[in-house]
């Protein structure tokens, strides 16, 4: 057996099915961080989202037959997991119950990592500028919000956003089209207090 | 291109694959003579660049370690505890069914003693008797033989001869004085001489009748 064939997901879930914990460690390793940060991003609550995750990967555990190869990737079986828990947790928790400071009791911070901010300053004010933003995404309705969560934050294409969604291509465009809509509304309040230079649209995508 | 297409899907016309080159260019041409069009790529624009920055700010985040931790607890409950409880079955099966061989063993052996009493012969170390003493017996292994007769055995005093029912003979070697012991009548000059002497020994371990072997 080739090492591509040994770490193929369906090999490694083969293998972690007959109790091979280092294949599913592997496999964890592989897709938690995709997954976390769809449900960190679309809940906005870190500990749903840590919840979330490890629910996916229970199930997974407990009855590893219930992924068939024949229809898909391990990665899209796993999203349609984790979608259907987010939304789930959405319905139960329609209105953000939590702020983005106060989900952050853990002391680990808002989860946001800005990496190339200058001075302190500068670097408080694009965090609050990015608070902004999540709490604009997160106040669409969820299936505007996966959309522009897919399209933009993921950058995925529309196709791969369609697939994972299970729809036409037409309808993820009329979902952004809704979303980028409502987002733009609020931004463009928000947007009156003055933001920071490095927020600015280049002068000639502005003309 | 209407302002409504454009909107709808002019503003991500570079994304979307579905749409063709002359839909693309019929949106730039549009947005560069609608300037409230322009105005509403602009400001998708700065929101694309915001949600960049949201993306970017969150693009690096994994789910805390104890999530893992937790996980590996789990499955080394679920894979692990059903072996180790499946080997455990297995050793107390083991066991059990040694100890079911060993029983009919046991039992057969038992059986074969009771159903053949006189074929019934096994070794037992050097009587107390003899330890210490001049090996004057040419047989050295003294052995205990099983034998329910009482022909030529001496009942000894308040013995019935039913009580000698299921007694062993034992060989021993003893000093002809011990039989006093017994309560027998010994020769007081011949009470040094070291004589063979058979016991037929009861289940209580007590000695019930003895005879003296020419």
């Amino acid at each position: 057996m080739r090492i591509a064939d040994q770490e193929r997901d369906d090999v490694l879930l083969r293998r972690a099915g007959k109790g091979d914990e280092e294949a599913f460690t592997l496999l964890y390793r592989r897709h938690q961080a995709a997954l976390y940060r769809f449900a960190l991003r679309m809940s906005g609550n870190a500990w749903a989202a840590e919840e979330i995750v490890q629910d996916v990967f229970m199930t997974l555990m407990r009855d590893p037959k219930k992924y068939d190869p024949a229809r898909g990737t391990l990665g899209g079986f796993l999203y349609g997991v984790t979608r259907n828990r987010v939304l789930k947790h959405l319905e139960r928790t329609p209105q953000r119950e939590v702020s983005l400071e106060e989900k952050n009791e853990n002391g680990a911070g808002s989860g946001i990592v800005l990496l190339d901010s200058t001075t302190p300053a500068i670097q408080a004010e694009m965090r609050e500028r990015v608070e902004q933003v999540w709490a604009a995404v997160l106040d669409l309705p969820a299936e505007f919000r996966e959309a522009v969560v897919l399209c933009e934050l993921e950058e995925r294409s529309y196709e791969e956003a369609a697939e994972m969604i299970g729809c036409p291509i037409g309808t993820i465009r009329s979902r952004l089209h809704r979303g980028r809509a409502l987002l733009m509304a609020r931004l463009e309040i928000l947007r009156d207090v003055p933001r920071p230079a490095t927020l600015r649209p280049h002068a000639s995508a502005a003309k | 291109m209407t302002c409504s297409e454009f909107e709808e899907t002019g503003l991500d016309a570079e994304r979307d694959a579905s749409l063709g080159e002359a839909q693309r260019a019929a949106a730039v041409a549009h947005a560069a003579s609608c300037p409230r069009c322009a105005a509403l790529r602009d400001s998708w624009e700065a929101t694309q660049m915001e949600l960049r920055l949201l993306a970017r700010a969150t693009g690096t985040l994994d789910a805390p370690a104890r999530v893992a931790m937790r996980l590996r607890q789990q499955f080394r409950t679920q894979y692990r505890t059903p072996r180790v409880r499946r080997t455990a079955v297995i050793a107390a099966w083991g066991l059990a069914a040694a100890a079911v061989l060993v029983g009919a063993v046991s039992w057969v052996k038992w059986r074969n003693a009771q159903q053949n009493p006189h074929n019934v012969a096994f070794k037992s170390g050097a009587p107390a008797s003899s330890q210490g003493l001049p090996d004057q017996n040419p047989n050295p292994d003294p052995s205990l033989v099983a034998d329910n007769e009482l022909g030529n055995f001496t009942l000894l005093p308040g013995v019935l001869p039913a009580e000698t029912d299921g007694s062993a003979i034992l060989s021993v070697r003893m000093q002809r004085g011990t039989l006093g012991t017994l309560g027998l009548p010994v020769n007081e000059d011949r009470a040094s001489e070291w004589i063979q002497v058979d016991l037929l020994v009861g289940n209580d371990g007590l000695p019930q009748a003895v005879r003296l072997p020419e």
